[in-house]
């Protein structure tokens, strides 16, 4: 693989990632990681809308109106958000429930609408597919960290499985949003701790 | 090209939703016959959870069939009234091709139009008689529904089970996540002499005393209302039925207070008698 994919692919995740360094995406990650089945469900199904519609978008880039691109692009994220929330309803209906309306608020997930307007109208579509993949993935990966600790501490459970011993007291607090706010916090602290070219001065 | 023209704007723009609508029209109609599986199986479920047959959390790790077949092993009869209370129509039971009345929308607009056909679920638990009756009603954002199940003479309500489509996470949307606010609901009534407004979410708290009012949710005053409405519309709708059937079981607790109550005690009579020992038990505590 070249050097310029490779840093496509492996940007987003760490150095670039969206919710710790973009700061964007942070409603939903609030809201779906209570458990890590849905906080999974909800990354996969992000990382699939914005493959998809960077891919989209790329193909047509060179012949989108340039007045209405917003508007096509919307249409084009919209379309891939209705069908996974679809593909759901039929194969993943309790999870779907569970997820309410955040699958439907993935049209509004700044980072899709971000990455196809910074990358894939101006990259062709290869580039952009792994873009829009490795955005979702670097969505995603914080998504599961937090889930997996406010599953663990706050209902002492992981996929539903219980894993701290009956004795343990499950930490309420961990189950509202301000705790996901706070762990965000915190792994926002230690990637900065270990990247120090992110520390602003 | 020139892709700034008028011409080309629009034209480009429709056929660009043009597509996107067939896309999505396919995808809807080939996924369909799926997901109405699914919200049968999921209705069926909140029956089941309302009539105390097993928790929510437990029916959503059985697959469709099951819970099928949970309803049809428990189910004793199904059926339709009209706005007077009175039978007028069978629904399959039978786990292959179960019959439910559950567009309550439509139903909604039927009982403001005063012809309703309404669905009552009668299942077996215990050796007695649950009935279960659906509600629907405006919440803040959009519809709520429920499921409320009655003992066997309809004079207490043994379970609920509520649900929403869009209410707000945390909040609205507790009615259905809150265990502790459908459990409320256990050993209430239904207010027969004010027929509407027959049941009461209180907000501050529900006194005591009456029998018919649950606390409210805190910070979801719109969606409590909207079920405190969908309830007092829904009760006045089934009140001939209710009544009808808390009448018939008077007479049969007045009997078995009698002799009646021999060893051939079946059915209604049973439930009777279990009514009179409970009542028993409660002069004794």
């Amino acid at each position: 693989m070249n050097e310029d994919l490779k840093k496509t692919l492996l940007n987003p995740i760490f150095k670039g990632n969206p919710i710790t360094v973009l700061v964007l995406g942070i409603c939903s990650s609030l809201a779906v990681t209570v458990q890590l089945k849905g906080a999974l469900v909800m990354a996969l199904s992000v990382i699939i809308v914005t493959g998809l519609s960077s891919l989209v978008v790329s193909l047509l880039r060179n012949s989108i109106p340039n007045r209405v691109r917003i508007i096509v692009q919307l249409v084009v994220v919209a379309m891939m958000v209705i069908l996974v929330d679809q593909v759901l309803k039929a194969y993943a209906y309790a999870i779907d429930k569970q997820l309410s309306v955040y699958i439907g608020l993935i049209i509004t997930n700044c980072i899709v609408m971000g990455r196809i307007e910074a990358f894939a109208l101006g990259n062709k579509p290869i580039p952009s597919l792994l873009d829009g993949l490795a955005n979702g993935a670097g969505y995603g990966m914080i998504l599961v960290i937090v889930a997996f600790f406010r599953e663990l501490l706050g209902s002492g459970t992981l996929l539903g499985f219980r894993v701290l011993p009956e004795s343990y007291v499950p930490n309420n607090l961990v189950i509202l949003p301000p705790m996901a706010l706070i762990l965000l916090g915190c792994i926002v602290w230690v990637q900065r701790a270990v990247q120090k070219d992110l520390q602003e001065k | 090209m020139n892709t700034n023209s008028n011409v080309y704007t629009i034209v480009y723009t429709t056929i660009i939703v043009v597509v996107a609508a067939a896309i999505l029209a396919i995808a809807a109609m080939a996924l369909k016959p799926k997901q109405d599986a699914n919200i049968k199986a999921e209705t069926i479920s909140q029956m089941l959870a309302a009539a105390g047959f097993s928790s929510k959390e437990d029916l959503a790790k059985l697959g469709n069939d099951q819970v099928l077949k949970m309803y049809s092993d428990n189910v004793k009869t199904a059926f339709l009234i009209d706005a007077k209370g009175d039978k007028i129509g069978e629904l399959e039971t039978e786990a292959g091709n179960i019959e439910l009345q559950d567009n309550l929308k439509q139903e909604n607009k039927n009982i403001a139009a005063g012809d309703p056909q309404l669905p009552v679920y009668v299942f077996t638990k215990d050796g007695s008689e649950i009935n279960v009756i659906p509600i629907y009603g405006a919440g803040l954002w959009g519809p709520i529904w429920g499921y409320i199940a009655f003992n066997a003479s309809c004079t207490e309500i043994v379970g609920a089970y509520f649900d929403h489509e869009s209410e707000t996470p945390g909040l609205g949307a507790k009615i259905k996540d809150e265990a502790w606010f459908r459990e409320q609901f256990k050993g209430q009534t239904v207010n027969f002499s004010k027929p509407d407004d027959s049941f009461n979410i209180v907000k501050g708290g529900a006194p005591k005393d009456d029998k018919s009012a649950v606390d409210a949710i805190t910070g979801a005053t719109m969606t409590c209302n909207g079920l405190d409405a969908a309830l007092d519309t829904w009760f006045k709708a089934y009140m001939p039925f209710l009544q009808k059937k808390a009448g018939a079981e008077g007479v049969d607790e007045d009997c078995c207070g009698g002799d009646c109550c021999g060893g051939d005690c079946e059915g209604g009579d049973c439930e009777g008698g279990h009514q009179h020992e409970h009542n028993h038990n409660h002069q004794e505590g």
